[in-house]
């Protein structure tokens, strides 16, 4: 069993949007840890690690879907095909609204999509919503036990 | 023409014809017995004989002034009254050995019996009988006889060498001049219908030219070509002289005329008689030019005054006129094999210059072009939906009419020779006489037959192009001894009548050309549309490396506007020591990211409506415009306006999405720009027959529905109406009337286009707007 609360992976490249995650989670006062991984590869490597190992998965993994080194399509698609992890939560990030994007990752198997908006404080909003969705509203696989947010 | 059947018998019917008896009464020049005149000319004499025995059965009333014994003396005779014994044997042995069937051959001299002086006499045999004809020698005079086997292999070399036809019929008339010493020697060709031409010319100085006159079909009529066709030469040493009777005017042995078309002697024909003296021609020589066969034409030799012939001359210009028969061909083949490589040559470049120009019209406009190859008058080109036209033509609705008619032509369905050509367009084309004068040829190939593509040439009437050696209505009536036929007048109508509305003939090296032109410009076209699916594949390859382009962008630039709207948030949160300068400096620092993120999504937004798949199907658009309304509820809230729609939509094929969108777009500048206390907004649409609305619609916006959306807002100036489908054009101020990204009618103006239609506006500064557009595709997105 993993120790609680677990943790969030982010896959992200971009350091002020990372930045901004870290915020989002501060703000909520998240008790679970944040993980980065700047590359999909990185990612990936990570999920096996932890695989191999036994040890906890993530919680919840929020994905850019144009990270550099193997981007979030082939994350996604190497996630929902590995039949231990594909019951992980897995929420897209990403700047495009572009529908070709939307279809792909809802059809790969993402549990949401959310666009980064420009503005801050929208992007924390965004965050924020999805922190409050995912780790309070919904329960989540893998009998990971969350403890309430404030 | 009349036919045998209704003309009256002739007055020699039943009884050999004589043209001393019966030549006055002739009126039609094919009626006239030419093979069997019953006469000869007066300068020789002339002995029909039964081949069996060599008896005198004929002989010519003239007898006695060449061979010193009258008829009566002559006839029943055996020939030995005539010959001795060695004469009477060479005559039988010519007979038996030589080929002297309908060809006259030179036998012996006999001594002068006469004051005609020694005599050639020249025997060949035709219809069973042996004919021998005695003319004087002409060897008396102290003339010393040419060395005419020299001249004539001269003349031969000469006329192998000829690189064209014109050059060839130059060599002839000079070489059969310097040859007879005659005044005039032309060389006249038939034409197509007969009528004849002077193709060239040799002449005393003095004498006026002819070269390039025409003459109608019956100044050389029928009977005189074809025995055109059977002999080499036909003398006429004095024209004027009486002719001399056979006595008796049928063989005694079988009752029948004699037939001289052999004969050197024969007596010319009244009518011909009468054409030569109206001419004041005294003497002619004429010879036959004959190819593969046909009579190509004619030697024709003048003289002023009376002449003389001798066996010799004739003899050698027979053999010139042979061997020009035989070398003609090759003539025209040098000619025509010039000719082709000229106009390929033209038609070539024409075609690179189309191909490397803008297309098939420099082939009119530009050099050289179609005629400068084809001998035209006029060459017209149908391509892009009009006439390009070279030279003189018709008018463009005589060619609209004449295209839509050669588009019904079997001749442009042929799958190998699609070509239809005629030196006579008003046979078979009546419409045509309006514009015989520059059109009576028509030469056309078609191009695209689905679009009536077609290239023509023009060939003027005959008539505008003849010369005439000066106008024979300029010259005093010339009326002949028995009236006015065959004056240079009368034929002068004749042949005016015989060219009227035709053209000369195409040239089959001319229809080969246009039908190879023809093979060029489809394998241009076809290149084209070769080249136009590779540059379609070029741009769907670019198209989708813009969308590429467009997201990469999009995500790159956002990333550090995300950053820069961050930090500046945190800098304004952290900082509060800043003064309001500052803050309001940072505020504004947040806005812009702001700003520059909605023309980012503009920019997107329409990079991927110019590149979706249009779903076209029947779409109400009553409904859609109830949902374009719904979406701009909000605006509506904060700006209301009351909506007209005077008469309920129709149902268009069109994609529901995208022109929604169009009435969202419109819509929102309906409330967007208007200051209005009471705003308006009318949604209507015109039926594809209403004219009004139109004026400033595209050409293919003309028959199709169309729709509007009316305010009664700011309105526009004109100046500024080619500006406002610009991307990201705004006229107003950034932040004024609700700002936005300013790409809202550049979408509105794609999504249109997308549909083959077009979007234009009515608009006046203070009396609204009404912005039009039409979708002017089916339900397969093809245009109507």
């Amino acid at each position: 069993m993993s120790p609680l609360p677990g943790f969030i992976l982010v896959v992200e490249d971009s350091d002020e949007d990372f930045d901004t995650v870290r915020d989002a989670a501060r703000r909520a006062a998240l008790p679970q840890e944040i993980r980065r991984a700047t590359t999909g590869d990185a990612a990936l490597g990570l999920l096996a690690d932890w695989e191999r190992e036994n040890q906890a998965l993530p919680a919840l993994v929020l994905l850019d879907l144009n990270t550099p080194g193997g981007d979030g399509r082939e994350v996604l698609r190497a996630v929902r095909e590995n039949p231990r992890l594909r019951a992980l939560p897995l929420v897209v990030l990403s700047t495009s609204d572009n529908p070709r994007d939307l279809d792909f990752c809802y059809t790969s198997g993402a549990n949401a999509y959310h666009t980064k908006p420009v503005g801050y404080p929208a992007h924390l909003a965004v965050l924020q919503q999805i922190f409050h969705y995912w780790l309070t509203a919904v329960s989540l696989p893998g009998g990971v036990q969350l403890s309430s947010t404030p | 023409m009349n036919t045998p059947s209704d003309t009256p018998p002739p007055p020699w019917a039943g009884g050999p014809y004589s043209i001393k008896r019966h030549g006055v009464s002739l009126t039609n020049c094919d009626s006239e017995p030419v093979q069997t005149p019953g006469c000869i000319q007066p300068h020789g004499a002339l002995l029909v004989l039964r081949l069996a025995d060599l008896t005198i059965l004929q002989v010519s009333e003239n007898s006695r002034d060449h061979l010193g014994l009258a008829p009566d003396e002559l006839l029943g005779q055996p020939i030995t009254k005539l010959v001795d014994a060695d004469g009477a044997a060479r005559l039988r042995a010519f007979l038996a050995n030589e080929p002297v069937e309908r060809n006259p051959l030179y036998v012996f001299t006999l001594p002068a019996l006469t004051e005609s002086g020694p005599l050639d006499v020249t025997m060949h045999t035709a219809d069973g009988v042996v004919v021998l004809e005695c003319e004087a020698t002409g060897r008396g005079d102290s003339r010393i006889e040419p060395d005419y086997y020299a001249l004539v292999k001269k003349s031969v070399t000469r006329l192998q060498l000829a690189p064209s036809v014109s050059a060839f019929c130059d060599a002839v008339a000079e070489e059969v001049r310097a040859l007879t010493g005659l005044d005039r020697v032309m060389v006249y060709r038939f034409h197509e219908d007969f009528h004849g031409e002077v193709v060239a010319e040799s002449r005393r100085g003095d004498l006026p030219g002819w070269l390039g006159m025409h003459y109608p079909a019956e100044d050389i009529p029928r009977p005189a070509r074809e025995i055109f066709k059977r002999i080499w030469i036909r003398p006429l040493p004095d024209v004027s002289a009486p002719v001399m009777e056979l006595v008796p005017l049928a063989n005694p042995d079988t009752g029948r005329a004699l037939t001289m078309t052999h004969c050197a002697l024969r007596g010319a024909s009244i009518m011909y008689v009468e054409y030569l003296q109206n001419m004041g021609v005294a003497a002619t020589l004429t010879m036959p030019i004959l190819c593969d066969g046909e009579l190509w034409g004619l030697i024709a030799c003048h003289h002023y005054t009376p002449t003389r012939f001798p066996y010799q001359l004739r003899a050698a210009c027979e053999f010139l006129a042979q061997v020009a028969s035989l070398q003609l061909r090759g003539a025209e083949q040098r000619e025509s094999l010039v000719y082709r490589l000229k106009i390929d040559g033209v038609h070539n470049q024409v075609i690179a210059q189309a191909a490397r120009d803008v297309g098939l019209m420099t082939m009119t406009e530009g050099t050289p072009n179609l005629l400068d190859g084809m001998d035209a008058g006029g060459a017209a080109l149908y391509h892009a939906d009009r006439w390009w036209c070279v030279g003189n033509t018709p008018s463009v609705e005589q060619l609209d009419a004449l295209n839509l008619w050669l588009d019904e032509r079997a001749e442009f369905l042929s799958p190998t020779r699609a070509v239809y050509a005629t030196d006579s367009l008003v046979r078979e084309y009546p419409a045509g006489a309006d514009f015989a004068e520059v059109a009576s040829g028509v030469l056309a190939v078609p191009l695209a037959r689905r679009r009536q593509n077609v290239l023509l040439w023009f060939r003027p009437e005959t008539i505008q192009t003849v010369k005439w050696g000066g106008n024979p209505h300029d010259k005093p009536t010339l009326t002949g001894p028995h009236g006015p036929r065959l004056t240079p007048r009368k034929s002068f109508e004749l042949f005016t009548e015989s060219v009227r509305q035709r053209s000369l003939p195409w040239l089959g090296v001319e229809v080969d050309a246009a039908l190879r032109l023809r093979l060029l410009i489809m394998e241009l076209v076809v290149t084209r549309a070769e080249q136009l699916t590779e540059l379609n594949a070029d741009l769907t390859r670019s198209n989708e490396e813009l969308d590429a382009f467009a997201y990469v962008a999009s995500h790159d630039l956002k990333e550090p506007l995300r950053g820069i709207s961050k930090y500046a948030h945190q800098l304004l949160e952290s900082a509060t020591a800043l003064d309001e300068e500052n803050r309001a400096r940072l505020g504004s620092l947040m806005r812009l990211t702001l700003r520059m993120d909605s023309l980012l999504d503009s920019l997107l937004h329409f990079s991927r409506v110019g590149r979706v798949t249009l779903d076209l199907r029947p779409v109400d658009l009553n409904e859609v415009v109830d949902e374009a309304l719904e979406m701009v509820a909000a605006r509506r809230q904060e700006t209301p306006a009351e909506i007209i729609i005077p008469r309920a939509l129709p149902t268009v094929a069109c994609d529901r999405v995208r022109v929604r969108e169009v009435f969202v777009n419109l819509f929102s500048n309906a409330l967007k720009y208007n200051a209005s206390p009471q705003r308006r907004i009318e949604i209507g649409w015109l039926e594809a027959a209403e004219k009004a609305g139109r004026e400033n619609a595209p050409p293919h916006c003309q028959r199709v529905p169309v729709f509007y959306v009316r305010d009664n807002g700011l309105g526009i100036e004109p100046r500024h109406t080619v500006h406002i489908f610009k991307m990201f054009k705004r006229l107003h101020g950034r932040d004024d009337y609700g700002g936005g990204a300013g790409a809202g009618l550049t979408i509105v103006q794609k999504l249109v286009e997308r549909h083959h239609g077009a979007v234009w506006l009515a608009s006046a500064p203070g009396a609204g707007s009404t912005f039009y557009f039409a979708l002017s595709c089916d339900e397969e997105g093809r245009e109507p």
